[in-house]
Formats: structure tokens, sequence, C-alpha cells
């Protein structure tokens, strides 16, 4: 067995049981042992009397004679069946068994050997369980079964804490998206790649500023959570353009005289801001303060855009972050860009009268106008109709069918500029304020006549009117003469009287001065008229205007003068400006002592002639006003009935 | 007699090689809302505007195989506006690089005595539409969603069966010619109509 | 935007085209009108090409194509006797395209071209008319301006004309008669120009063709 495959063959000895069969998977099936009886029965059925073997065997002698012998005894064994007949004899029937044993095995072994009739092969045996020490075995499958059960428990908290945790993440997540949706709805957001983009340009209203005004959306989730969370926290943050972050206003004041030219531009004034609550503001608050941040550079580059482009007597000058322009001699308007972004140290409000000075309705106006702005350039690219027709303006398509002409081609394409209307906002607001300080200056100046003014609540960004009336205190009822309707334009003073006329006054200060100076003159003359009325006195001349005495250096003196209602007394009145009244009282002759008896007036009846005038201390007149002395004056002169 | 010699034109011109390009689509009538509602998010800020036209084709018929093509649409819905006389040139359906239909277009603003005048240089009319719908503006692209009605007597705009149970969508600019990037910016934006509309190139010529 | 009348001077008789017109306008600048700039109104003509079958019936029918300063945004298409079509300025770009059908008689291009004066409410423009290269005549236009309705300032227009035109005071306008009480347009103006300019050039023909 050296050089052939190493068969293993396996030698056991015989099965006390018999096999029955060979399955085809070469099991074995075996047979019941046979009982005593049984066996005994086989054996005897087995045994061979007349010896039938003869055959291949070139087998010697006394293998034959062993044959015979065997047989004989077995025979024998049979026959007598008598155990025990000879005492060797169960060592014969062993040692015959076992040579019959031998001898097939020795046959097979040939049979094997010459591979003529059979090989072997190898039959799949059931391999025997091994042979452990149960205790251990028990042991062991515990331990497994402990581990396995472990292993679940394991496993389930494993997938509870991590759905805990999933369930605190969907709920920002959820959070974050319920927040993006409100900012949806407010602001226009697109995505990009894996950004959100929103847009806080005033583009989509019609702005034409080249500023991108992107924001970007960030998600603001991954924060600490051992630790408490801040109840201001919110999972949505936005990321604003570095260059619109912090505040921003547009300063708009009139100045009276210009600074240095070394100021110019430098301005950076601040009001101290709220303080800011600690931690990121909400985004909403930080987007409309970007935006309004955005909308204030939009006014100022418009502004300085349309500076430099517009030409005017006095050109307007751009500097860093103002602009100055000269609406009136002397005066200056100045706009400037103010903006502070949040990291930035405040600057201290160092100019504290030129905060003061800001004019708000001017910055809220300049934010108006923006937007109209932004309007208008939506509203001029209106819709085409029909629908195939480009888009244009519908007046500029109108043009060529309507066979427009230049002027009305001129008319559609003018329109006023942002600066423009600001400067004659900025006039009107000044001259509004001049007109307001002139009327009130006058009023407190002079008590006699005394001056009223009444504003409208309601104006026109370049237009608003007041009503002045000039009145003798104590006599208001009766002395109305004059009213004036004063209308602040731009540039000028429209003056309406009580009759319609109209003055137009430049937008001088001293002009109206005069002007209403000279008609508070006029008033007092007015006013002995109205009295005489009252009293039934008779007018006998009334000049606004009059043309002789002196020349006064604002407007004209004007005179009146009234008879007493029987005719004895009048009283002349001249009233000037500058000049103060003068008031006379003529007398009759016959109350004249002094006259020289003149020789033409010989007739008695003369004397009812009126005399010379003498002229009243007006100053030592008791009263105290004009219109009050005056009514003494004429109660003296009317004789008791 | 002799050759003039070149005087400047002193007022003559107009835009010239002015290029339309066009996406063409159509909706039903059912999916109409959903798609407005999509066009007024997608659109700039302004609501979209109702219209009603009258559109005539006129043609005028030379040697050349090809008659001449000439549009004539006016508002009916809004007076005092002049009349749309267009030009529309031979389709170019361009390579795959060119995602819009594009054709040489002359837009002209006229007065109300066109079709008189159209008649008197010899064209006739071939046939005639009322289109009612919407229009829609994004930048200076215009998006038309419109329902086409037949016109049942000839110049009564106001006897009108509707043509089909669905509405025209197109999506066109006007630009000048050589600016094929522009129709970039069409596609990307029909691509965000889709799936509620599927604007492509369609060639006219291949309907007929 | 009013009421206009065009109408022709003929050359005084031993002047040029050019003396004449100065002898206007110093009228009219004694006057008192003052100047303001130049206008241009220009006229082209097409023939619709032979080869057309739309209408065998007028095959020579001529289309005119106008322009003028005055309307700068506008061009006027306009048929004798025919209707005009006002439009903008991109009807020139479809004559381009229409040049199968319609040929520009480029010869036949005239303008007029002069200074435009104004006096109180009228616009007078006085205009050279040149066919080529060479003057061929005058045009005058009076507009007045307060006015839309022919007939109510014709007198009073007709009195202003004899003040500086005298004996060549033309008769009403032929576009007057058929407007009565309606609005006047530009387009009546442009008409009364392709008129006058039609006269011109025919006359210009008949004189060259008479001097050969």
């Amino acid at each position: 067995m050296s050089g052939g495959p190493a068969v293993r063959i396996s030698i056991e000895s015989a099965s006390e049981k018999q096999v029955q069969e060979v399955g085809l998977d070469g099991a074995e099936t075996y047979l019941q042992p046979l009982s005593m009886s049984q066996n005994l029965a086989r054996l005897a059925q087995r045994i061979d009397f007349s010896q039938g073997s003869g055959s291949e065997d070139e087998g010697s002698v006394a293998r034959e004679q062993d044959w015979a012998e065997e047989d004989e005894e077995e025979e024998e064994a049979s026959v007598k069946f008598q155990p025990s007949l000879w005492p060797w004899d169960s060592v014969r029937n062993n040692l015959r068994s076992a040579l019959t044993e031998m001898c097939v095995l020795y046959d097979v072994l040939t049979i094997v050997k010459d591979k003529r009739y059979m090989t072997l092969d190898p039959v799949s045996q059931e391999p025997l369980p091994p042979k452990q020490n149960p205790k251990i075995l028990q042991l062991v499958s515990k331990k497994k079964s402990l581990a396995g059960a472990a292993d679940i428990l394991l496993k389930g908290a494993e997938r509870l804490s991590k759905s805990v945790a999933e369930n605190q993440e969907n709920k920002r997540q959820r959070d974050f998206n319920s927040e993006l949706l409100r900012l949806r709805q407010h602001w226009k957001l697109r995505k990009v790649g894996d950004k959100i983009l929103g847009d806080l340009s005033y583009r989509s209203a019609g702005s034409l500023f080249p500023h991108h005004g992107m924001f970007e959306v960030i998600k603001n989730t991954d924060i600490d959570l051992d630790k408490k969370i801040p109840e201001d926290y919110c999972p949505l943050d936005v990321q604003i353009p570095s260059d619109l972050e912090g505040s921003a206003y547009i300063k708009v004041s009139i100045q009276k005289q210009a600074p240095d030219i070394g100021d110019l531009g430098t301005i950076n004034l601040f009001k101290p801001l709220p303080k800011s609550k600690p931690g990121a503001p909400h985004w909403q608050i930080k987007l409309e303060a970007a935006q309004n941040v955005l909308l204030c550079k939009e006014i100022f580059s418009q502004l300085s855009r349309e500076a430099v482009q517009i030409k005017s007597q006095i050109p307007h000058i751009v500097v860093k972050n103002q602009i100055i322009s000269q609406p009136f001699p002397g005066l200056q308007l100045s706009i400037s860009f103010c903006h502070s972004s949040n990291d930035k140290k405040y600057q201290k409000p160092s100019e504290k009268q030129s905060a003061e000075n800001h004019l708000y309705v001017l910055e809220h106006n300049l934010h108006q106008l923006i937007r109209e702005f932004h309007k208008q350039t939506l509203s001029s690219s209106m819709m085409p109709h029909p629908a195939s027709a480009p888009f244009g303006p519908k007046r500029m398509r109108l043009a060529g069918p309507q066979a427009f002409d230049k002027n009305e081609i001129n008319s559609l394409q003018q329109s006023e500029g942002l600066l423009e209307k600001i400067i004659k906002q900025a006039k009107h607001i000044f001259l509004r304020r001049r007109t307001a300080r002139t009327i009130d200056s006058l009023a407190s100046r002079i008590e006699d006549p005394q001056i009223q003014a009444h504003w409208s609540n309601i104006n026109d960004v370049y237009e608003s009117s007041v009503k002045v009336l000039i009145t003798s205190q104590g006599y208001e009822q009766i002395c109305k003469s004059i009213q004036l309707q004063l209308n602040i334009g731009v540039e000028q003073i429209r003056v309406v009287h009580r009759d319609g006329r109209v003055i137009t006054l430049s937008h001088q200060e001293q002009e109206l001065q005069d002007f209403l100076l000279s008609q508070m003159s006029q008033h007092q003359v007015h006013a002995v008229q109205q009295l005489a009325k009252v009293m039934g006195w008779h007018v006998l001349s009334f000049s606004n205007h009059m043309g002789l005495g002196p020349v006064e250096s604002i407007g004209n003196a004007s005179a009146i003068t009234v008879a007493s209602p029987s005719g004895d007394y009048s009283i002349s009145v001249r009233n000037g400006p500058e000049s103060g009244s003068k008031v006379m009282v003529q007398f009759p002759r016959s109350q004249c002592k002094d006259l020289p008896k003149s020789d033409v007036f010989q007739d008695n009846k003369w004397n009812q002639l009126r005399g010379p005038f003498k002229e009243v201390q007006w100053n030592k007149m008791e009263g105290r006003n004009f219109v009050y002395k005056m009514e003494l004056l004429m109660a003296a002169l009317t004789p008791c009935s | 007699m002799e050759a003039p010699p070149v005087t400047v034109m002193p007022v003559t011109g107009g835009t010239i090689n002015m290029m339309e390009y066009l996406l063409q689509g159509s909706v039903l009538d059912q999916s109409l809302e959903s798609l407005l509602h999509r066009l007024r998010g997608l659109c700039d800020n302004m609501e979209p505007e109702a219209f009603v036209d009258h559109e005539m084709m006129f043609l005028l018929k030379g040697q050349q195989a090809s008659p001449f093509v000439l549009k004539a649409r006016r508002s009916i819905d809004k007076a005092g506006i002049p009349w749309h006389l267009r030009y529309l040139g031979q389709p170019e359906m361009g390579d795959k690089n060119r995602h819009a239909l594009v054709r040489n277009c002359v837009d002209i603003a006229t007065s109300d005595n066109l079709t008189e005048f159209l008649l008197e240089m010899g064209f006739r009319m071939d046939h005639e539409f009322v289109a009612k719908g919407h229009i829609f503006r994004k930048g200076i692209m215009k998006v038309v969603v419109c329902k086409i009605f037949r016109i049942l007597i000839p110049g009564n705009t106001d006897n009108i069966e509707p043509l089909s149970l669905s509405y025209l969508v197109e999506l066109s600019m006007v630009a000048p010619a050589g600016q094929d990037t522009v129709s970039d910016e069409m596609r990307s934006f029909a691509e965000q109509l889709k799936p509620l509309v599927h604007l492509e190139k369609i060639d006219p010529k291949r309907l007929t | 935007m009013g009421v206009t009348c065009v109408s022709q001077i003929p050359v005084a008789e031993g002047k040029s085209v050019q003396q004449t017109v100065e002898m206007l306008t110093r009228k009219l600048e004694l006057l008192g009108a003052e100047k303001q700039g130049t206008f241009c109104v220009d006229c082209e003509t097409y023939h619709t090409a032979t080869t057309t079958m739309g209408n065998p019936a007028q095959p020579g029918k001529l289309m005119y194509v106008m322009h003028s300063s005055e309307y700068p945004l506008s061009c006027f298409a306009l048929f004798e006797n025919g209707p005009c079509l006002i439009t903008d300025t991109n009807f020139d770009v479809l004559m381009m395209k229409l040049k199968g059908f319609f040929q520009n008689a480029k010869a036949n291009k005239i303008e007029s071209r002069g200074t435009r004066y104004q006096f109180c409410d009228f616009l007078v423009k006085i205009g050279t008319v040149t066919m080529g290269p060479s003057a061929r005549g005058i045009s005058v236009e009076v507009e007045y301006c307060p006015c839309v309705v022919a007939n109510d300032c014709w007198n009073l227009m007709m009195e202003f004309m004899q003040s500086f035109m005298g004996s060549h005071t033309p008769g009403i306008p032929s576009v007057f008669g058929s407007k009565h009480d309606s609005v006047y347009s530009p387009a009546d103006t442009m008409i009364q120009y392709m008129e006058l300019l039609n006269k011109i050039r025919k006359q210009q023909q008949v004189s060259s063709t008479g001097m050969r």
C-alpha cells in the first residue's frame, strides 16, 4: 500500500447485528440479533455436511483436512448439540469461526487487490456526536442564549436612542422647513446647487440698482445638544452680503452757511442704536435692515449720479458720502448717506446741532420718491396690446402711428430726477419755515395791529398755504379788511388778497416782511373806515396809496378822512408803514377862537365851515390800541344829543 | 434721367434685423389654472394681463412660389391702441445648440386703417381668428397663454367659437440677430414649466 | 398739431430758386417770425413689381412712403387718392423685405428741405424741393397750431398767407374739402405734400421731355 492512493480501509469487528440492507446512501439497516433458539436453528441450517467447497484454491491438503475435520465437528455439533460434550468444544468453535473469518478476509482482500470485480469505496458514516461533557455543553449553551438576548436588548436600545435622536433632528429639520416656508412667504428664494439663495433687492419692484442683493439661507441646526437651547434660537439663519450689514439712513439737512471744505464728506453721524439683544437677531429683522441699507445705497447712488449729470448754475458737489447743493444763495442743502456696520465703533455724534437739523420729512420723501421711481419703471414696461406687440411703453408705441411731433415726444422722455425733486421739496420746506418765522417775528414785535396766521394742515410737497389775518384787538368783528392767503411754492410766494388781487413775492425774506408791514399799516386805515361806519361817521376820502407827504421807504402811506355825523368835525388819518400814524382833527370854524376873522366870511353861515386841522398827540391818547383810541376820539367829537 | 446722388435719408430708420425666438406648446383647458399659477410665480412681479386680440393673416402672391405673409393684429378689449403689423421670416430650426425656433421679424405699429391699406397694396386676407388669454413677462421673455377662437361670420369678432379644448402656450423673445445665447435662458425657463407644459421648437413646415 | 396748408410758390422771374427762397424768408423775418431750425420732408416712390399678380386691374399703381422731420418717429405710406397709413419707422424695414414685390424707384426720390419759422400761432416752413441734385421748386407749409378743424380757420390762414405770399396765396387745399368739420390730422399734411411733390415731379418730367 505504498504507491496507491491513500484509501482508508476501516476494519471492524464483525458486527453482532446483521445487515439487512444497505441503503443507496450506504446506510445499513441491521437485523435484530437472533435469539438463542433462532441462532441455533440458523446455525443448524448452515451446516453443509456434504462439503461442497472443492474450488479454486490450490489449498493445501492440510486445509482439506481441516475442512474435513471441521465438517465432522459441525456434524457432531449439529447432531448432538449437546453443549459441553467436549471440553474444548467452545474453543474449537471459536477457532473455526475465526478461521472462517480469516478465509473470508483473505478472499475479500484478494478480490479487492485484483480490482477486477470490486473496488472499495469509503462508506459515508454518520459522524459520532462529539463526546462532551454535558455540563460544559449546558454552560456554553446558556451563555450563548444569554448573549443573544443581550444582543437583542442592545440593538433595541440602540434603535430607541437613534429614533429619539432622529426625532429631535427631525423636529429641528421640521422647524427649519417651517421657517423656510415662512421665509419663502416673504422673500424670493431659489436653490442654486446645494445652497438656498434669496433675493432682497428691490429689483422685482422695479429697481434698476445693479447690486445683486443676494443672501444665503443657512441651516443653523448643529448646535450643541447638551447646552440649553437659547430662547431665541432659530434653526434658520441668513447670511447677508457684508456691504449690506449694519444700519443706514439718509440724512438731509439745510444749513445756513457753507462749512469748511475740509469737513465735507466726513459726516458720520449716528444716533446710538438701541442696544440690540444679545444673540443673533431674527432673520426677518436682519433682512429688513439689509434691505433698508440697500435702498439707502440706491437712493444715494441715484442722487449722486444726478448731481453729476444735472447742470445747474451752482454745481452740486458730491464728496464721498455727501451731496451738497445750494437751493438758495447762502443756503446749503446737504444729503448724506450714513452707514454703520455693526462691528465698527460708533462715532460719537460730533455735531449736535446738525443732528437736530435732520429733515425727517425729506428723508421720508426720498424713500417715497425712489419707490415712485421703481413703480414708474415697472409700469412703463406695460404689457403690450395686442399680445404680439413688443414690450415698451404704450405712449412710445403710439408715437409712430399717431404721428407725435417733437414736443409730444419730448414730453414722453422728460422726467424729473430724484435730486431735482428733493431740491425743490427742500426749497419749499425752507421757504415755508422762513415764512412762518417772518410772520411770527412780526407778530411778536408788533402788537398793534395783531397778526394771525392759520396754517393749513394738508399740504402738497411743493405747495402749502397760510391764511394771514390782520386784526385789532377787541375789534376783530368789525375790522376784517385784511385777509391774505399766502401760497408758498418752491421759489416764490403768491399772495392772494381778499378781493382777488394776486401779488407774487420772491423767496427773499425782506419782501414778505415789507409787504406785511405795509398791509398792517393799511389795516389801521381800513379799521378807521370800518369804525366810522359803526360810529355813524362819514367817510370823506380814502386812499390806500397816498401820493402826498413824505415818501415811505416801504410801500405807501394810506390815508382816510372821516366826518362826524353832524359834519362839524372831521378826522384825517395818515398811516405809513415806516412813518407811523398821524391823526389830525378838524374843528368847526366856530370853535376856533384863534382864527383870524376873515373879511371874506361875513355871513354867519360860514362859521359852519370847518377850520384848520390840528394834530392829535396820538401817543398821549388813552386806549390800548389804535382803533380803541380812534373810537374814543370819535366818541369825544360826537356831541351828546 | 441722371442717377441721383445718395442723399442722407433724414428720418428713415427702424430696427433692422431683429429675430424672434420662439418655443411653443399647449395645455388642456383643465390644467390651465395650474399653469397660470406656476407662471405667476416664475414671471416678473406683475399681474398677468388678460387680452382679447383679433388677428388677420394677409397674403401677397407674386411670381415666387411662396407668398409674402403679413399678420395684422389688433386689440379688441383695449381702445386707442395701435394695430400691430408683423412680418415673420422663414423659421430656422437651427442645430441642437439653439434651443428655440428663430425667425426674422419686423414689428410695426400702425394706424387703424391697416386692413384697407394692405388690400390696396394687393394683399388678400387668408384667414382670421380671435385669441383670448394672458400675457406674462420675465425679463425680455414674453409668455402668452391663449385660446384660439374661430370666427364664424367673417369680420364679426363677437360671433366666435373655440377651435379646440386646449390653450396655446408661446414663449418668445425678440432680440437682435446673432444673439443665440438668449435661447439658453428660454430653455431653462421652459424647463421650469415642465411637466405642466412641454415647450418645444415646432417647425411650422412640418405641420403643413 | 394744428391745421396745415401746403402750397407751391413759383420761382420769381429772373431769379434762382435760392434767391426766391431768400426773398420769402426775408419777408417772414420782417414780419417778426422766429427761425426755429430746419425741417425735411421726403418721399420715396415704389411701384408694384410688374410681375405681381395681385392686382392686375391696376398694374401701374404707385405707393409713396414719406417721412417728415416734424414727426420723427412716424412713417407715412400712401396711395394716390387712397388711404394713408401712419406707422412707426419699422415700416421702412418692411419695405426692404418686400423688395420682391415693390420696387423702390430710387431716381424718383424727392424731398423738400428748408427752414422752420414760428410766427405767434403760425408755423411756416419754406423748403426747397429737390429731386436728385437739382432744385425743382419751392414749397410753403403754413400751420395754424391752435385749431384742429380745417374749415374753422381757413380764412384766417389765407389772410396770413396773403401777408407774405401775396398773389401766390393758394386756394383751399382739396383735403380740406373732404374733411368737413372733422379733426385735421398729420396724414392730411402728408397727402398735401405728396400731391405737391408729385406735381413738381411731373412738371419736371414734362419739361425735360419737352426739352428733348
